[in-house]
């Protein structure tokens, strides 16, 4: 048996144990995990949801793996970690002996260093972050009195935070340093237009400015003081201001660690191959995203790894495709992937196309390397946002022009249907038969005179019906018409040519024929 | 019997599930043989009224009769000869030769390396004595059918969630009184044309909701208000059915009285829908996150929890041909369960069955793991049971045999089945990965096949038997709604055809097999009720001359069990699970599942996907529908469907010849552009064979439940022109192997 101790039972942590269980087909692994949560792991990313009201709090839990090889300590800190006697030490005071460890701690909300903010150990009354369980609770309660709302920080949680308070009915200025909302996402320019539709939902932004005070009375948050000297008053603030890797644990026992614990692509640590970090609190060679799909993807291969006979250090391919961001938010419609962001390198051989539509909300740009898509910007442009991250994800091949991808490939075909005496004698009228407008203009010229008389010529209709009054269409005005009372008259030289044309006689008499062959 | 020559003999159309109502009028009534040459007999077919076709017929069914006047009927025994040529045997020779060698290989390497194949189109009786035939007259457990590639994955799931698995567990005329109908990858406006119309209430509603990659004609129904169409990325129906649990878990829509009562296992589907939050599903599956929430809560408001007048989520082979095509169907039963459907009169799931006897194909013994009556052939009352209405000892019956892509990939291998006997199915069109099928195929010392006409496998075969079809045979047949139905003969079959029940009985006769072997059609369905009784399909209430009564009841829905003495006779059973479910609890299983994706996933030299489908006018291999000249002529050759901008970056137009290739095989199409295809996709139909047959493409990883290939999706190279295809072996080529191994 190979003792395997996991620290971290969250959305990575608890992932990475139901992976290994189904990789280990050897059953090779006796598996510790040790979360510092007392519930169950939950769904961190639909946190933003819950404070929006969208989501049912019960319905976050997520699967636990159940094993005889594993063993779940939850509500448990790991306190030490002693790597020359491969030990890790909990609050309890046991210790856990490993073969293999995995560092799954995630990160903690950042709190800037803000006059205010902090009372004692811990946040003033009326100031939280969104990062656990508890967090999303006690805001939800915050809402049921307080007037004005600030979320410091408009990054996807901060915006997601802003667009839920709103929806509850608060007050809400978000207010955010950089020049651009998401900035990691969006440029100025798309910062614009979502600008105008937070506005449109009611939230007040304070986009370049930041914060440099928290003003508080009687030991509670009153305000908040910008760099511009403006004082906001708030009785809520919710910080959104990024993360922080958890790496004590990896640092006190002299492992690598920058902003998060240093791994090579293989997840393991340099400087102890036993050791390997995942989630939030790893920093992989191609930097750390901040996204929950590449901390799974993480722990799917670091599962496979394990579990497998192939050498460490030949790592699989990264995900290229990891890095796609979908706001969830109320009112809001924002999807980026690869290429966006305020920052992003110049490089001549991409081309940027972009659609702008301030003036309804959308915002739609995409970045063409050769024949692939390897970045997008979408604001207010629906379905599109789906197909490109389709085309991003998948690495499909871009059209011609890729100025079509700026627009939606699937469109709906369009409502006004043509009348069937308008389409043309090939145009298909009963699909489950086959028979075309030709035909049964035909047969009508031939005397049916009722849909009945149509069907027994050419079986339009009797299939699944849903022809008939098309059928009856076509009766109606084609019988209307004079090359009925004469026939035999060559179409041709009829006043109403346009509706019976020679091909409708040839192909009706044709159709006509091979019913009664087929039928006889 | 009240279809009486005068006025023409009702019967049922030999083509798919639905089996449409039909009329037949001969100008030759049956019982006298026409001796009037191969362009003989004249059949009229006219459609019957019904409740499930209403009257209507498609196409196919219109002009079915011509199948029995195919030019090429097999009307002789033939036997590959010296020269290798198929040459014609009379039915002694061919009986002979095919008893001996199969008794030969017995002998040397066992019962098992005697295999056979039989199909989802035979009869209820033919299935029935097929299994029979294969458990005891040849004492192997490789028996498996073409239904592998159909229904297994519907029937795996719905046996685990529902503990009975019939297509649908309702009428089919129920869906009309429905708010909403989700349809999951089924295109029943090209399959089944008459059965739409039972579509029409939940589109006069907005309620009809099509998932398909494609625009197809039944999307199309969705079209205008009718509904909404969903069109996710090939391979990801499963991430779709995830989002919609996880929007109606997560937005407090879920009946909960209903799932307190009736269910066990939400807490871990619960769970593992909690990954799913529509804004992720939207990343992998390509459906607009508020699309999938637009779903989920019209099928909430259609359901009786919230007031809806009912809903229906129905399953077909586009989302259930996958490798994770037994999941993708749990989540659909889940997903109705969820929304409280199963088992309220109006509400329901249910899997539409493709093959004419699908149903009633899967349920008596020609499944590898299967005994009558849905019976399971691992247990040991089920084979005491059935072997005392056989008359053998229970253990002298084998047991659970290799499923069906499996059982081909093992023929002619060391230790794999040295010889096959085909029944009812055309599989070098229908399997997938069609290369390797044709190089196992060729591997056998002895081929045998069974048809009405020489079918792409037939030609392959060392000895092929001329069989009776349709119209020309007593029978029933199981319907999509798990009907019994009767199959009428309305013609004699031309001279020197026999039916499969009479091969059987001589085949039998000289193994030196036990038992009975019936050749009257009555009589077989007679043991088949006795065997089913007690099953989970139980229909041993039911027997031809029930059927035949004059009256709309007569078409009984299984489960039928026999009256008691001096009681009624049980009336079958339209609607299931009204009161419970037949599983241990009682209750609905919930199982829990997630999205894998599909095992041939796009790649850099592949980066586009291939999925296959069916047109109106052809039916599974084409077989029959391509020597119908109207069908033919209207669809005479493969479209390989695909967008616009891809036609554009290919430098094709409509109508120009694309090449499509696959880590297994290529395919030269003609390209029809259409704007209602996903751009990374394209949609070739599979009825074809030889060259035109896009199975070669298509790959043979299967369900590790079900034993489903995932025909539905690969990775696929399109490009402009024409093919070059390394791995193509010449037709002669293959004659001329399977020759070779036979001699």
């Amino acid at each position: 048996m190979t003792r395997l101790v996991v620290v971290g039972n969250g959305m990575v942590g608890s992932r990475f144990v139901e992976d290994l269980l189904a990789a280990d087909s050897a059953q090779r692994f006796d598996v510790t995990v040790v979360g510092a949560e007392a519930c169950e792991p939950y769904n961190r990313v639909l946190l933003s949801e819950v404070v929006a009201a969208k989501h049912d709090l019960a319905a976050l839990t997520l699967p636990t793996p159940t094993s005889e090889r594993l063993t779940v300590l939850r509500g448990t800190h790991a306190v030490r970690l002693d790597r020359d006697d491969r030990v890790v030490e909990i609050d309890d005071g046991r210790h856990l002996r490993y073969d293999r460890l995995v560092l799954a701690t995630g990160s903690d909300a950042r709190v800037p260093p803000l006059p205010g903010l902090r009372t004692g150990a811990g946040l003033t009354s009326g100031v939280h972050a969104l990062r656990t369980i508890d967090d999303a609770r006690e805001i939800v309660a915050a809402t049921l009195n307080a007037r004005h709302a600030v979320v410091l920080g408009a990054g996807v949680l901060g915006m997601e935070a802003a667009c839920g308070l709103a929806r509850r009915g608060v007050t809400v200025t978000v207010v955010h340093p950089a020049p651009a909302l998401m900035e990691r996402q969006l440029d100025e320019e798309a910062s614009r237009v979502v600008e105008a539709a937070m506005a449109g939902l009611g939230i007040d932004q304070r986009v370049g400015r930041g914060a440099v005070e928290a003003l508080t009375r009687h030991g509670r948050l009153a305000g908040l003081v910008l760099d511009d000297g403006t004082v906001l008053p708030a009785d809520l603030l919710v910080l959104a201001t990024g993360t922080v890797p958890s790496t004590a644990l990896a640092a006190s026992s002299g492992l690598a660690v920058d902003r998060g614990v240093v791994v090579g692509s293989d997840l393991a640590c340099a400087a102890d191959p036993r050791v390997a970090a995942i989630g939030d609190c790893a920093q992989p060679p191609d930097g750390a995203s901040g996204l929950v799909a590449q901390g799974w993807e993480q722990s799917r291969r670091l599962a496979a790894r394990l579990c497998d006979a192939a050498p460490a250090g030949s790592p699989a391919a990264p995900s290229p495709a990891a890095d796609v961001v979908r706001l969830k938010a109320h009112g809001l419609d924002v999807v980026t992937m690869g290429v966006c962001g305020v920052q992003r390198p110049g490089d001549p051989t991409q081309r940027t196309l972009r659609l702008s539509d301030p003036a309804v909300g959308r915002h739609v740009e995409v970045v063409v390397s050769g024949d692939r898509l390897v970045g997008a910007t979408c604001v207010g442009a629906g379905s599109v946002a789906a197909e490109l991250v389709t085309a991003y994800t998948r690495r499909i091949p871009v059209p011609l022009d890729p100025a079509h991808l700026l627009l939606t490939a699937l469109a709906s075909r369009p409502t006004a249907a043509a009348t069937p005496a308008d389409l043309p004698a090939d145009a298909t009228v009963c699909r489950c038969n086959g028979v075309s407008r030709g035909a049964i203009a035909a047969c009508i010229q031939d005397g049916a005179g009722t849909v009945e008389e149509v069907a027994a010529a050419t079986r339009a209709t009797t299939g699944c019906g849903g022809c008939a009054e098309d059928v009856c269409t076509l009766l109606d005005v084609l019988r209307r018409s004079p090359v009925n009372a004469r026939p035999g008259t060559a179409p041709a030289a009829s006043p109403t040519s346009d509706l019976l044309r020679e091909d409708d006689v040839t192909k009706g008499k044709h159709m006509i024929h091979s019913a009664e062959t087929a039928a006889s | 019997m009240p279809a009486t020559p005068a006025d023409g003999t009702a019967t049922h159309c030999p083509y798919c599930a639905l089996q449409c109502a039909q009329r037949l009028t001969s100008s030759v009534p049956p019982g006298r043989t026409a001796a009037l040459g191969p362009a003989q007999p004249h059949v009229a077919v006219a459609g019957r009224d019904f409740p499930t076709n209403r009257g209507g017929l498609c196409q196919k069914g219109w002009t079915s009769a011509e199948v029995l006047r195919a030019p090429d009927r097999l009307t002789t025994p033939l036997v590959r000869d010296a020269k290798g040529v198929l040459a014609p045997a009379t039915w002694d020779e061919a009986l002979d030769l095919v008893a001996g060698k199969l008794t030969r290989i017995r002998t040397e390497d066992g019962p098992d390396a005697v295999a056979v194949f039989g199909g989802g189109g035979l009869t209820n009786e033919k299935a029935y004595q097929l299994g029979k035939f294969a458990r005891v007259a040849l004492g192997t457990a490789n028996v498996d059918y073409n239904g592998r590639f159909c229904m297994s994955s519907a029937a795996a799931a719905a046996n685990r969630s529902l503990g009975i698995d019939r297509g649908l567990p309702f009428p089919l005329t129920d869906l009309a009184g429905a708010d909403a109908v989700l349809l999951l990858g089924s295109n029943v406006a090209e399959t089944m044309p008459p059965s739409v119309a039972h579509l029409s209430g939940a589109r006069s509603r907005g309620g009809l909701v099509v998932v398909d990659p494609r625009r197809s004609a039944t999307a199309e129904l969705a079209g205008e208000g009718a509904g909404m169409h969903l069109q996710p990325v090939p391979g990801t129906d499963l991430v779709v059915l995830l989002a919609l649990l996880h929007v109606l878990l997560a937005e407090g829509l879920a009946d909960t009285a209903y799932l307190a009562r009736r269910t066990e296992g939400l807490e871990e589907v619960r769970r593992r829908c909690a990954l799913w939050w529509p804004e992720r599903a939207e990343q992998v599956c390509g459906v607009p996150g508020e699309q999938l929430r637009a779903a989920a809560r019209l099928l909430a408001a259609s359901s009786p929890v919230h007031g809806g007048r009912g809903a229906y989520v129905l399953t077909g082979r586009g989302v259930e041909q996958s490798r994770q095509g037994t999941a993708t169907v749990s989540a659909a039963i889940n997903l109705a369960l969820v929304l409280g459907l199963p088992g309220r009169v109006g509400s329901g799931y249910g899997a539409v069955t493709g093959q004419g006897n699908g149903q009633g194909g899967r349920e008596h013994g020609q499944k590898s793991d299967q005994l009558p009556g849905y019976r399971m052939i691992d247990d040991p009352d089920a084979r005491a049971h059935v072997a005392a209405v056989w008359g053998v000892p229970p253990e002298s019956l084998p047991g659970k045999g290799k499923p069906a892509v499996e059982l081909l990939s093992s023929l002619g291998t060391e230790g794999g089945p040295r010889a096959l006997l085909v029944h009812g199915s055309n599989l070098l069109v229908s399997a997938p990965n069609g290369h390797r099928v044709a190089e196992r195929l060729a591997a056998l010392d002895l081929l045998v096949v069974c048809d009405f006409v020489p079918s792409e496998t037939a030609l392959l075969a060392d000895v092929v038997l001329p069989v009776t079809q349709w119209a020309e045979e007593e029978g029933t047949t199981t319907s999509l709604e798990g009907r019994i139905l009767r199959r009428r003969k309305a013609v004699e079959p031309p001279p020197g055809v026999r039916s499969e029940l009479w091969v059987w009985s001589q085949l039998a006769s000289r193994l030196d097999a036990p038992g009975t072997w019936d050749t009257d059609p009555s009589l077989v369905f007679d043991e088949l009720a006795r065997a089913s009784s007690g099953g989970r399909a139980d229909y041993g209430g039911v027997s031809h001359s029930r059927l035949d009564r004059d009256d709309e009841s007569a078409a009984v829905w299984w489960p039928c069990p026999p009256a008691e003495a001096g009681e009624p006779e049980h009336p079958g059973t339209p609607r299931l699970f009204l009161e419970c479910f037949p599983t241990a609890s009682g209750r609905a299983r919930m199982v829990a599942v997630d999205h894998v994706g599909p095992s041939d996933d796009l790649r850099p030299d592949a980066p586009l996907y291939l999925v296959t489908g069916r047109v109106l006018q052809h039916y599974q291999s084409g077989a029959q529908t391509r020597r119908v000249r109207d069908l033919a002529a209207a669809v005479p050759v493969p479209l390989a469907e695909l967008h616009p901008l891809l036609a554009a970056r290919l430098g094709v137009v409509d109508g120009q010849p694309v090449c499509l290739t696959t880590a297994r095989g290529s395919l030269t199409a003609p390209a029809r552009v259409s704007e209602g295809i996903r751009p990374d996709t394209v949609f070739v139909p599979f009825h074809w064979g030889g060259p035109d047959s896009v199975n070669r493409l298509t790959s043979d990883a299967t369900d590790p439940v079900s034993g489903m290939p995932e025909f539905k999706v690969c990775a696929v190279d399109v490009t402009a022109g024409l093919p070059v295809d390394p791995t193509a072996v010449p037709a002669r080529e293959v004659h001329a192997l399977a020759t070779g191994a036979a001699s």
